[in-house]
């Protein structure tokens, strides 16, 4: 009687023990929380991580009331790997087709490798009753600035400031074509920057690129 | 003694069957209705995978066939998204309503809120990276 049961106890234990132990095989492989793969493709994302993040921000907020703001983070490589998975309308493989776009007659392309090849300085500038536009290139970056003058208090300013890089990359794919993922590509690569500046009698939009996961 | 073994054998095989279960987090989805109703739903991410096994082909066909288009762009979310494990990515607030999708700790939490109606939703981004995967294995066209 005294050896069943010592048999059957050890039989317990062993069962116990290997149903035990399963879990614990598979919880040790998956210890950090993640499968295999995933921690895998962690590994794999080691040295991405190791170069600092480009963030890519926008905010706009009613100046009126603080209570209404959209602030949206997107990390650029995040951008850059979910766009060429998007084929929707004029969307396709991360390039926009701008071939219905109505440029008035302009050629774009010659338009901006006549602004590529010239040197710095302001290409267009306008002053009117109405507005203030200014267009340049300076320093490697194509700048627009635009002033408009309405008769309340606060006036619209609208500021641009793309890296000719970004340009460059921009209108790399085509005439009729803007290569979405090139662009950021080459927005990756530089530093912090403001990129677009809009205030005007409601609203604050700004666009920015820097290297944190959040709007300050 | 022997039933003092047994209930030992079986409660650590519960323990570690439990933290097993619950070691890849919960996907917890909460919402309150104006009208008082509340739905709370809590499952063990790990028990998803496993479920989805269970599921009839055909389902798993259907649902892929349905998300077709899109595959390709939540596997690639997914993927990309558990290298920002800790991120605000979007946040909008207007009067009264709010929605916020942010990761953190892992898991995708979507967060909206408006007058009288409030929706929690907490994902582990491993799970929906397996579950975009499953799909994708059984979207015949992809």
């Amino acid at each position: 009687m005294i050896d069943r049961t010592r048999r059957l106890s050890a039989l317990a234990s062993l069962v116990a023990a290997t149903l035990a132990l399963t879990p614990i095989a598979g919880f040790a492989q998956n210890s950090s929380g993640k499968t295999p793969e995933t921690s895998a493709s962690t590994a794999q994302s080691a040295p991405s991580s190791a170069k600092q993040d480009r963030w890519l921000h926008v905010r706009v907020e009613n100046l009126d009331s603080k209570d209404e703001t959209v602030r949206v983070n997107v990390p650029l490589e995040l951008a850059e790997k979910l766009l060429p998975t998007i084929n929707r309308d004029r969307l396709q493989s991360g390039k926009v087709k701008v071939d219905e776009l109505d440029c008035h007659g302009v050629d774009l392309h010659a338009l901006l490798d006549a602004v590529r090849t010239s040197k710095d300085g302001e290409f267009v500038t306008v002053q009117s009753k109405d507005a203030d536009v200014r267009v340049a290139k300076q320093n490697n970056y194509f700048l627009v600035h635009v002033v408009e003058k309405n008769h309340s208090a606060r006036r619209s300013h609208v500021e641009v400031k793309i890296p000719m890089k970004v340009v460059d990359a921009l209108f790399s794919a085509g005439k009729d074509e803007l290569d979405l993922v090139a662009g950021l590509h080459a927005l990756s690569a530089q530093g912090d920057t403001e990129l677009v500046s809009v205030k005007d009698e409601e609203n604050t939009v700004r666009v920015w690129l820097d290297s944190k996961n959040a709007s300050d | 003694m022997l039933l003092a073994k047994l209930a030992l054998g079986l409660g650590g095989t519960m323990v570690l069957a439990g933290a097993y279960t619950f070691h890849e987090g919960i996907m917890r989805v909460d919402e309150k209705h104006a009208d008082g109703r509340r739905v709370q739903v809590w499952i063990p991410a790990a028990v998803v995978p496993v479920a989805m096994h269970f599921v009839p082909k055909r389902h798993l066909e259907d649902a892929a066939e349905q998300a077709g288009p899109w595959l390709p762009t939540l596997r690639a979310l997914t993927k990309e998204l558990e290298k920002y494990p800790e991120a605000e990515l979007v946040e909008v607030r207007q009067s009264d309503q709010h929605v916020s999708i942010r990761t953190h700790d892992g898991k995708l939490l979507i967060d909206v809120s408006a007058p009288g109606d409030e929706v929690h939703v907490a994902c582990p981004l491993a799970m929906l990276e397996h579950v975009s995967r499953e799909l994708q294995a059984n979207a015949p066209s992809l």
